[in-house]
């Protein structure tokens, strides 16, 4: 079955991959910025990381007939760094006409502090003032709960932001329902350890129906596997779910979402 | 775009034996851990980690329902509403 991953990062991974999830059926990707590992130190560094999500993954994306989508920001583990954070966000406009980029993400918290929630609602200003779709990280593990209620608080105390626009990645189970009843997209991303397997991402699917709700690999350099979606779909086949409604949550509502961004064109999918 | 199809109805009992041995091997992983925490060095008893894991196998073997939300809440921060007068964020 054809779909599309809406949280990816390919600069991590190698060609082969690409090459493997062609195969797999994967027909677009969307890849968010975030943390190369290391905090970086310059804003210089971060001009680089952009043209290479703009200029560069995009044509190693479409050798294998993928097409790639990205979003900017300076991540929140980096935010701790106010004043860098400040120079990435006023350089960030110089890349909003690339033709692949299709809005601000992911932005987010990490460790729910003063800081990031500054860097936050400085990223959150930037996409209203250009009119950007937003792609939000929220946090792990224990401050998961506690980080996605500040971001939500921040998100609907700015008049300017459309909620069908903006998407709240790594729901779980104590998560997904409060993004969904206040009108955001959720995303379930489906990694080993730290957030959720396949079976509990079909039973959420279950719980909460196929309305604004997405699933990604999240693949990046750590413990994680590019081709979760595939397992997520061989899931739902297992229980015997239909087609229509795992394409719906693979491919059409990806498809939905992004199109609400001027430079997404959906694929060529297989029906 | 399509209307949102419903999910199939699944028996309980064929719902049980096709989980029963993925169960039954984290049930098996779980009491290996404890084990292996029983044969290391040291005490346990003050540890946070250890009463949060407690807690959630008491959660798994109450009658209520939403158990996978209850443990992951019993795992998480709590939120403070007035967080952002706290940080001095308006």
């Amino acid at each position: 079955m054809d779909y599309i991953d809406p949280h990816i990062h390919m600069v991590s991974r190698t060609t082969d991959d690409y090459e493997t999830l062609a195969r797999m059926g994967c027909v677009a990707m969307s890849e968010p910025a975030f943390w190369a590992g290391f905090d970086r130190g310059s804003v210089e560094s971060f001009r680089d990381y952009f043209r290479q999500l703009t200029e560069f993954e995009p044509k190693r994306a479409a050798q294998f007939g993928i097409k790639h989508y990205t979003w900017l920001c300076i991540n929140a583990k980096e935010a701790e760094n106010v004043s860098l954070s400040r120079e990435v966000i006023a350089m960030i406009p110089e890349f909003l006409e690339a033709s692949n980029v299709l809005g601000i993400g992911e932005i987010g918290l990490n460790k729910n502090t003063k800081n990031e929630s500054t860097i936050f609602l400085e990223h959150v200003d930037l996409a209203a003032r250009f009119n950007q779709q937003i792609l939000i990280h929220t946090p792990h593990l224990e401050d998961k709960y506690q980080g996605t209620k500040m971001i939500l608080d921040m998100l609907v105390s700015d008049a300017r932001i459309e909620r069908s626009r903006v998407l709240v990645d790594h729901v779980e189970e104590h998560t997904i329902q409060e993004v969904l009843d206040r009108g955001f997209w959720a995303g379930m991303t489906l990694y080993p350890i730290t957030k959720c397997t396949p079976a509990r991402a079909a039973d959420m699917i279950e719980r909460f129906g196929t309305e604004r709700l997405m699933a990604n690999s999240a693949g990046d350099w750590g413990p994680s596997k590019p081709t979760a979606i595939p397992d997520l779909i061989m899931e739902l086949k297992r229980r015997g779910h239909s087609r229509d409604l795992i394409r719906k949550i693979v491919y059409e509502n990806p498809c939905e979402f992004f199109s609400q961004s001027k430079n997404f064109k959906a694929p060529i999918a297989a029906p | 775009m399509s209307q949102d199809p419903k999910p199939p109805a699944r028996n309980a009992e064929k719902v049980l034996s096709e989980e029963f041995f993925i169960a039954r091997s984290k049930i098996l992983d779980l009491a290996a851990t404890l084990d292996r925490l029983e044969r290391a060095d040291g005490s346990l008893e003050a540890l946070h980690q250890l009463k949060l894991l407690e807690q959630g196998m008491e959660i798994l073997l109450d009658d209520q329902s939403d158990k996978a939300k209850r443990v992951q809440l019993l795992m998480s921060r709590p939120y403070d509403p007035d967080w952002r007068k706290n940080y001095g964020l308006h």
